[in-house]
């Protein structure tokens, strides 16, 4: 499996070049694209049924040392390189036009991160993806304590510290638990089909170790009470955030929940257990809860990171409904199908939103929602794109989420769990309520003339705060610049008051408080506004438009022509699997 | 053939032990001769341990008598027309699976931290005597079979390593040594009295001998001694004076001190064997002499083992919040020793517990024969890089370690990643020694031990994320909180930079500034080696395969 | 009850003097005294194994080559294991008496809590 390797050895590449940038990114676009070659030519073998296998011998007693590419796995590598391409492209943009330290581990630890999500996805066992699922957490990790910075540290403390507990403590305890009950961890043996799976197990063990496993991957994949780490690493750069909601950390979560529950437990037995109306209930209050929290979010990352949360749980919800569905025998095949095509979905949109995030922050040094009205004007292209992405995320046809929640919903109904089609259909009207107001603003109000917004800024039920939103930010000195190269030092680390204090307001934002105290940072358009420019791409580097292009094109793609591109066709293998698994 | 190797074994414990002698006498001749000598005698050794550990690969059983043709193991009639019913007459030294296991480490380590003691180690030949009788009791503690000898060889082991520890010209260096002798002699005499029981009970030392007595095998017994008080309370005392060498949680108050104050070359090698070779010793004797069919014998027999697991367990978590809470990072190190030999003596009670069937006791003995090797490995690895780092910068505590990933990437990259290997991250060896001690207590279904077992990882990361984050992400612009004073802070508001005191005597006895190939070369070995060996899994317990046959028959001797 | 204390009133001498030294380790705050305690502790337990070697009518175990069949030695085994346990006793003792020479000369004390407070103020 040249895959996993493939990054691997690009993360040596990477150090070896640490004196020469140019030469370290192409390394890693290079790798990015072969890696796609790689796994993009396993992909007719996979659709015909082929599943390659590539062992190591013997890891330890009774497991073996294994990858393995079959359909499910190959939704995820897929996505996973897909996006790495963009992202390579991307990353080196945004860390040059910020000038941040450090790039040679940033790239370095960014191919550890998707060697290891490849890993994941192509993993032949549980011990195998705990494995990688481990790497994962230990590369992700300079990543997001990349700043170096009080709260990047604090953040990066508090993703290492919730995903070992997922990781190190749970899904491994799991592991051993499932090992310990049927004597194997291979995907293709544990399922109750098979003499030697958990199918005879004690069912109290049984669902011990399934609440573990799925509590496990639940916290990367940001399951409610879990979730806590996800808006807090926000504080990595852009690209990062791209790479955790989008394409490999919180994904993999989600796909070792896919795994879980189609692979080892297999859908019959979900049912018999009654797991799966668990996990959807988890899934279902997490869906709308996040959607609720998103509204009060300001800063644009932030809630872009509740929405993550939210979306994951689409898929955790197609998932866990696998349960009832395979119980009531109908519905199956479309709430998997649902669930898994929203993870590339998912994937390709949340990558266009974060990648415009990031490329607002690069070019204009705003963070916050509040101070966004009008920037329309000034940065065209990003704007349409994020609200293609938008659309999508809420759900309207033509682009890509609307596909994979249509599966849901026709799933859950036909299951006869229409409450959590009602949830669905709910949170779809909050995406729009929370997205809406960006793309109104961007577009159609201008700084100085913008309403309120319909957000709830202050605490439940506290005060309400007026409609100075947009007036306080930015300093006359420092308004919005057309080229790429920003003089001032509102990204870069230094240790001068105005960064501290940049840091600061984003408690004061959250909080409500709005009368610009500790409130100087550089965001926000300049005294004349946002500065008008054309559709031409002069908004920003083309190293990072480029990728954002490309990437929401890809959605819509996925949108218009899902049976084109091969993830459809994936996710329909999987799903044929199990639900002959459950006819049989 | 069989004789050289049986030659070979007795000269892996004599001539460490001759060898200790000749720097003291050329040193007579010479100056600063020590370090060719131990080299020289050091490299015989491996050799040795080598063509030793060959012929055990095969699955053999070697047997050296010592004292030649004389005595051994016969039943010939004596002269008063008894039959000594071929018990063994004289002290033999047992060469199988499992003490090759530590032969090899102890003849890799001691070579390895030959390399690092070039440049920072004391340089007195008197220091290098020590380090070769050190060497030599510990291979005798590998290789033993006599319950006495045993004895014999942790006394020479701990009174080296109570010399080698004081052999810091820092006044505490004196004071922790002496703590360790004090607590260490102590113990050491507690599983004397037991071998005192042992052997009034059943009138042998040798281990097989008394293993076969205790289970009644012999024709003058009708049935086995297992539930005989005596032996219970032998067991007991056995028990409790191994376990205070190998600093279980709560008699492992002597090791923070002895660790932490310890020049630091004595520091890699101890970490590396000490507590290991009391661990070893206990597994010895709970799996062979006393074996799983005593433990099921009787309530007493088994409320003693469970005792043991939850000390133990205990053990686990106490070791790793004090490792948590050191500001000085030997100390941090030392304490989480204590949980992880807490989780080597969970292996080693999990194996023989009456819970365990024949899977579990397979899985735990593999989880203690790998999780010895492995944390040898670690430790001695990430208290090898301490030093490097506290040579080359002078930073001994976590407060000192920020941003010395730019100036030191290799060092900093390697204790990252040894690190993340005790932490237990595959694929490193320290997962797969925690694997299957984890397998064998979850197979055993002791739910509470699986608990422990697992919360230790996070509990780890505790210390070790510590460390990382200052190395790599504590920028050296940000200055340190001035309001940090407390000496037992986390080191997470980062402590006034001030290195005097005791961690600057050390600074200083071990010549600051002073940073060789063979210290990084050491550390970067070890680095390697964690994540090697974390690949070869299967290879070790295929290794280890005939050990757990063994300890699941109660059998007294480990045979192919 | 008596008769038994008197035939194995070594055994009651054994127990005292063990706990009696362990006693004096863990509470003397004198570092001789620990030592002290130490080698007494040391001292019972050697007690314990002369004990065991003992036979009725035994006589040393030195045998003649025209021994008999039925002549009663005293256990050797167990006066060698003292013997060497002694040797180890005597090095112990030697080399803590060196540390604690050690620590008077750069403490001046060997009480254990002033020790303790002369540390903390460095």
């Amino acid at each position: 499996m040249l895959a996993v390797l493939l990054s691997a050895a690009t993360i040596l590449l990477i150090l070896a070049s640490h004196r020469r940038p140019n030469v370290r990114e192409s390394w890693s676009v290079l790798a990015a694209v072969a890696k796609f070659a790689v796994i993009l030519s396993m992909l007719p073998g996979v659709l015909d049924g082929t599943e390659y296998r590539w062992s190591m011998g013997e890891f330890v007693a009774g497991i073996e040392f294994a990858l393995r590419a079959d359909a499910l796995g190959l939704v995820f590598a897929l996505l996973a390189s897909v996006l790495w391409i963009g992202t390579s492209f991307y990353a080196a943009g945004y860390m040059r036009g910020l000038g941040a330290d450090s790039q040679t581990r940033f790239f370095a630890a960014f191919a550890a991160s998707l060697s290891a999500a490849v890993g994941v996805a192509f993993a032949e066992n549980l011990l195998m993806i705990f494995l990688f699922y481990e790497l994962l957490s230990v590369a992700t990790y300079p990543l997001v304590a990349h700043d170096e910075t009080d709260e990047a540290r604090a953040a990066g403390r508090k993703y290492l510290a919730y995903t070992f507990l997922g990781g190190g403590v749970l899904v491994l305890a799991g592991t051993a638990l499932v090992f310990a009950l049927s004597g194997t961890v291979s995907f293709a043996a544990t399922g109750p089909s098979t003499a030697a799976g958990l199918g005879g197990a004690d069912t109290t063990l049984a669902r011990a170790a399934f609440t573990m496993l799925a509590a496990g991957f639940g916290v990367k994949a940001a399951l409610m009470p879990l979730h806590s780490w996800l808006p807090d690493a926000m504080v990595a750069p852009t690209p990062v955030s791209g790479l955790l909601h989008a394409v490999a950390v919180v994904k993999s979560g989600v796909f070792g929940i896919a795994r879980l529950v189609l692979d080892v437990y297999e859908p019959a037995l979900v049912a018999e257990l009654g797991v799966g109306i668990a996990l959807a209930v988890a899934a279902g209050v997490t869906l709308t809860a996040a959607s609720i929290i998103a509204l009060r979010a300001d800063r644009l990352k932030r809630r872009l990171a509740f929405s993550t949360v939210s979306q994951l749980s689409y898929i955790v919800l197609g998932l866990g409904l696998v349960g009832p569905a395979a119980a009531a025998g109908a519905g199956l095949e479309n709430v998997i199908k649902g669930g898994l095509l929203h993870i590339p979905a998912h994937g390709f949109m949340k990558l266009t939103l974060f990648f415009c995030a990031g490329i607002i922050h690069v070019e204009t040094h705003t963070d916050y929602i509040s101070e966004m009205d009008g920037i329309g004007k000034r940065m065209p292209l990003t704007m349409t794109a994020f609200a293609v992405a938008a659309a999508g995320m809420a759900g309207i046809p033509l682009v890509a989420g609307f596909v994979s929640k249509w599966f849901l919903l026709v799933g859950a109904v036909s299951a006869g769990q229409a409450v959590f089609a009602v949830a669905l259909l709910v949170s779809g009207v909050l995406n729009i309520a929370y997205f809406w107001p960006i793309v109104y603003g961007a577009f159609f109000e201008s700084h100085d003339r913008a309403d309120a917004k319909p957000l709830v800024g202050g605490p439940f039920g506290g005060e309400f705060f007026g409609t100075t939103a947009a007036t306080d930010g930015g300093r006359p000195d420092d308004g919005s610049q057309p080229d790429g190269e920003a003089d001032d030092d509102g990204g870069t680390r230094t240790d001068d008051s105005s960064h501290d204090g940049a840091t600061q307001a984003d408690g004061g934002h959250e909080g409500g408080d709005r009368d610009g105290a500790g409130h100087d940072h550089h965001g926000g358009p300049g005294p004349g506004g946002w500065e008008r420019v054309g559709w031409t791409g002069a908004e920003g580097s083309w190293l990072m438009l480029g990728p954002i292009l490309a990437v929401v094109v890809g959605a819509v793609v996925l949108g218009l022509v899902p049976s084109q591109i091969g993830f459809l066709e994936l996710v329909e293998t999987v799903a044929a699997e199990a639900v002959s698994g459950v006819t049989d | 053939m069989s004789e050289t190797v049986e030659a070979a074994l007795a000269l892996l414990v004599v001539v460490p032990f001759l060898g200790a002698t000749l720097p003291l006498v050329l040193g007579l001749v010479r100056d600063s001769v020590g370090w060719a000598v131990a080299a020289a005698v050091l490299v015989v050794e491996a050799g040795l341990a080598a063509r030793v550990v060959y012929t055990l690969a095969g699955g053999d059983r070697v047997v050296q008598v010592l004292g030649g043709e004389t005595f051994g193991r016969n039943d010939e009639t004596l002269s008063s027309g008894e039959s000594t019913e071929g018990f063994a007459v004289g002290i033999e030294l047992v060469g199988d699976p499992f003490s090759g296991v530590l032969v090899l480490l102890v003849a890799g380590v001691s070579l390895g931290v030959l390399a690092f003691a070039r440049q920072s180690g004391p340089h007195s030949n008197a220091f290098y005597s020590g380090y070769l009788l050190l060497t030599g009791a510990l291979m005798g503690v590998a290789l033993t079979g006599d319950l006495f000898n045993l004895f014999v060889f942790l006394e020479i082991s701990g009174l080296t390593t109570y010399a080698l520890v004081a052999s810091g010209r820092s006044p505490a260096a004196a004071v922790a040594a002496l703590k360790y002798l004090v607590v260490g002699t102590t113990g050491a005499s507690m599983y004397l009295v037991g071998i005192g029981y042992i052997f009034v009970e059943t009138g042998s030392l040798n281990m097989v001998d008394v293993s076969r007595i205790l289970a009644g095998e012999t024709a003058f017994l009708d049935e086995g001694l297992y539930t005989d008080p005596l032996v219970v309370a032998a067991f007991g005392f056995v028990a409790v004076g191994l376990v205070t060498k190998a600093a279980i949680f709560p008699l492992h108050t002597w090791q923070p001190d002895a660790y932490a104050e310890a020049p630091d070359t004595v520091t890699v090698y101890i970490s590396a064997l000490a507590s290991t070779a009391a661990a070893y010793a206990l597994a010895r004797v709970t799996w062979f002499v006393f074996t799983p069919a005593f433990f099921d014998a009787g309530a007493a027999n088994r409320r003693v083992l469970e005792f043991l697991l939850v000390l133990a367990a205990a053990s686990v978590v106490a070791g790793s919040a004090l490792a948590a809470v050191q500001p000085r990072i030997k100390r941090m190190f030392a304490y989480s020793s204590v949980a992880q030999f807490g989780l080597i003596v969970i292996g080693i009670g999990v194996a023989v517990h009456p819970a365990a069937g024949e899977q579990a006791t397979t899985f735990a003995v593999y989880g203690v024969g790998i999780h010895l090797v492995g944390h040898a490995v670690i430790k001695s690895g990430l208290f090898a890089t301490a030093g490097a780092l506290a040579a080359a910068t002078g930073a001994r505590r976590v407060s000192e370690y920020a941003g010395l990933a730019r100036r030191r990437p290799v060092l900093a990259g390697g204790m990252a990643v040894l690190g993340f290997a005790l932490v237990g991250v595959p694929p490193t060896v320290g997962f797969i020694g925690k694997w299957y001690v984890a397998l064998g207590a979850v197979e055993a279904g002791h739910w509470p031990l699986v608990t422990v077992i697992f919360v230790s990882t996070v509990l780890s990361l505790l210390y070790i994320a510590q460390i990382i984050e200052r190395l790599y992400f504590a920028g050296v612009d940000v200055s340190p909180d001035p309001a940090g004073t407390g000496t037992g802070s986390p080191g997470e508001t980062g402590e006034a930079v001030a290195a005097d005191g005791g961690a600057g005597a050390t600074a200083v006895a071990t010549g600051e500034g002073s940073l060789s190939v063979g210290m990084i070369a050491l550390a970067v070995v070890a680095a390697v080696l964690a994540v090697v060996l974390g690949f070869t899994g299967s290879e070790l317990s295929a290794w280890l395969d005939p050990v757990a046959a063994a300890v699941a028959d109660a059998a007294p001797e480990v045979t192919a | 009850m008596i008769g038994a204390l008197a035939d194995s009133y070594t055994y009651v001498l054994f127990a005292i003097l063990m706990v009696v030294g362990l006693y004096m380790v863990a509470a003397s705050a004198n570092l001789v005294k620990k030592v002290v305690g130490l080698n007494m502790f040391q001292t019972g337990i050697f007690l314990f194994f002369v004990t065991t070697a003992y036979v009725d009518n035994g006589s040393s175990p030195v045998i003649p080559a025209e021994a008999a069949a039925g002549d009663r030695y005293a256990s050797p085994l167990p006066q060698v294991i003292v013997l060497t346990a002694i040797v180890v006793g005597v090095a112990l003792t030697a080399v803590s008496l060196a540390l604690i020479v050690r620590i008077y000369d750069e403490y001046g004390t060997l009480n254990e809590a002033t020790l303790r407070e002369v540390r903390t103020d460095e």
